[in-house]
């Protein structure tokens, strides 16, 4: 097999029922995350926070109310639509999706192993992707439609005469997303991602950005980050407030797209000093709920 | 508590000492000073008005949960047996939850329909203790004694040990290690922050001959510490729990059929007089540890 993701063991191919061959160090072929999917009641709110980031939307769904906005390869969808929970006018991360080689392959192979599944509602004609629960009410999708013919292709209609490939702001693109988790969950929350998925906990003094705190998680395809944080030692009733809290945003120059996002209207939160300013910047919006992090990287 | 109570904290019931509903049975806890308790899973489903208001008089009672139990014969099924099970486990896992309590108990499986190879039991061990994950749950796995691969505590302990998941560890029950007479040196090989629930009874007899002896004394007429002829390896037992460093619950699995024909307050007083032997005397807990605060959730 001369395929470039051999790694992939997933069902009857593995060979698994006739000879004891090990799991790779991907899985499932994890190939990057397709988007980042947000929930909210007030969406133009939100719409407006990400045309300040540098997002452009350039889709909307079909038969609900979803808007799908991009900048270079980064996708994010805000959806309003619900699908029968109670959205907030603070937005939330509802989801992410993952990029993978098998996306039945890849949900089977995460139910095999004790992820939830998430029952399906489409309608006629979309796609059905298959999804599982992750942290608090949030998704994990698997998605193989990528490239030429996305998913996008099929359930969303491009917005007339917009850009469909708008060019990132200062080489802006997707870093990680940060997940707040109760006391003592690291260690649960280490072994979900790694086990499910492949995803291996760096060494606790490797750090990015401007807020280094808590155990970094890295994808199996070395492309983005999770970085799950407790909360301070001490601080009690917090055990419900798992999230997926904010995005991170890669950049090759910090000040630079600091500088650029500046003219676009976002406020930052003030650095420390240039060292501090290099590494990263803290995005303040005017809405709680959907914070940015920039975060000094050169895309994968 | 009170400087002239006994400090009892560590020390819960079962619901299944009791007769009657779930609101007497809660009441008549919280009225003999407990502030815990242990709950199966029956008593959410059999409640009349549904298993959410169980949820709801549950915690209207104040009273924390220990635990909630018990998942049977889950490990080592294949096929569509394989998958029943698991809905059973996400059906009592998403009960659980509701409750706000951060422990279930499994316990090995007595099922002829079920392998003994150790690689299918750890996996689904793994497997149960990943859907237990998002809901910060930890699964308490059980020897019971009449088990059919895993029939005690050091089996179990080996294949949690084997299975490697943060939050699988040991529900442990004394019951199981008398009837066994599992010796009491084997509890130095584990680690006290993985063993997640101690199960307490006594009984009334020095030997258990046979398996169908031993399963029907567990089910109808163990008693609680300090009232059987086991006192001492008891007291022994909470002893060498305390060494290893176990500051976890202890809660009295006290199946007893003359308990269920005993008006609430007298069984839940004599469970009193097991704690206060067990916290005062045993343990000497007269004032709360310092440091003791508990944070929400912690098992």
């Amino acid at each position: 097999m001369n395929h470039p993701h051999a790694a992939v063991s997933v069902g009857a191919r593995s060979g698994a029922d006739r000879e004891a061959i090990g799991e790779g160090p991907n899985p499932l072929g994890v190939l990057g995350i397709e988007f980042i999917e947000y929930a909210t009641s007030k969406p133009q709110a939100l719409g407006n926070v990400l045309e300040t980031m540098g997002f452009k939307p350039v889709a909307r769904h079909r038969s609900r109310e979803i808007l799908l906005y991009r900048q270079g390869e980064l996708n994010i969808i805000v959806n309003a639509h619900g699908d029968g929970a109670v959205l907030t006018e603070r937005p939330v991360i509802a989801a992410i999706a993952l990029r993978v080689q098998d996306a039945a392959a890849a949900y089977r192979h995460a139910l095999d192993r004790g992820a939830w599944a998430v029952p399906v509602h489409v309608e006629v004609m979309e796609l059905n992707i298959p999804a599982i629960h992750g942290v608090g009410t949030s998704r994990i999708y698997f998605v193989d439609r990528h490239g030429d013919f996305s998913i996008y292709d099929v359930d969303f209609t491009p917005i007339p005469t917009v850009n469909q490939h708008p060019a990132a702001v200062v080489g802006l693109h997707l870093f990680g997303v940060v997940q707040y988790i109760g006391n003592d969950r690291s260690d649960d929350w280490t072994e979900f991602y790694s086990a499910l998925f492949g995803f291996t906990a760096l060494a606790p003094d490797v750090s990015f950005g401007i807020l280094p705190k808590g155990r970094i998680l890295q994808s199996p395809c070395h492309t983005f980050y999770l970085q799950l944080i407790e909360p301070e030692p001490g601080l009690l009733d917090v055990e419900d407030d798992e999230c997926l809290q904010r995005i991170g945003l890669g950049t090759p120059d910090v000040p630079a797209a600091v500088a650029a996002l500046r003219q676009l209207g976002v406020e930052f939160v003030a650095a420390k000093d240039a060292a501090h300013a290099a590494r990263g910047a803290l995005a303040r919006t005017t809405i709680g709920g959907a914070m940015f992090e920039l975060v000094h990287h050169l895309p994968g | 508590m009170s400087q002239f109570q006994g400090n009892i904290d560590n020390f819960g019931m079962d619901t299944i000492s009791l007769a009657g509903p779930l609101k007497s049975k809660l009441s008549a806890m919280r009225a003999a000073g407990f502030t815990q308790v242990m709950l199966l899973a029956r008593d959410l489903v059999g409640h009349p008005d549904g298993w959410r208001a169980a949820v709801q008089e549950v915690k209207d009672s104040g009273l924390r949960v220990t635990g909630f139990q018990v998942l049977r014969d889950f490990e080592g099924l294949s096929g569509h047996l394989h998958d029943y099970k698991i809905d059973i486990a996400k059906s009592m896992l998403e009960m659980c939850h509701a409750l706000d309590c951060r422990v279930m108990l499994a316990c090995s499986s007595t099922s002829t329909h079920a392998s003994s190879e150790r690689p299918k039991l750890v996996r689904d061990l793994r497997k149960l203790a990943m859907l237990a994950i998002p809901m910060n749950i930890k699964i308490a796995f059980e020897a019971l004694s009449w088990g059919r691969t895993i029939n005690e505590f050091p089996q179990a302990w080996d294949i949690v040990t084997e299975a490697d998941m943060p939050n699988l560890g040991l529900g442990f029950d004394s019951f199981h290690m008398f009837a066994t007479k599992t010796p009491m040196d084997e509890l130095e090989m584990l680690d006290p922050d993985k063993i997640f629930l101690v199960q307490l009874a006594d009984f009334m007899w020095q030997e258990i001959k046979t398996v169908e002896e031993r399963i029907s004394t567990a089910r109808t007429f163990r008693v609680f510490p300090g009232e059987g002829v086991h006192s001492d390896a008891l007291a022994s037992l909470v002893r060498k729990l305390h060494e290893l460093g176990y500051r976890g619950d202890y809660s009295f699995e006290v199946f007893n059929d003359d308990y269920q024909q005993m008006p609430l307050d007298t069984v839940a007083n004599r469970a009193k007089k097991a704690a206060l032997w067990l916290g005062e005397d045993v343990l000497r807990r007269s004032v709360p540890l310092p440091n003791a605060m508990r944070l929400k959730g912690r098992a």
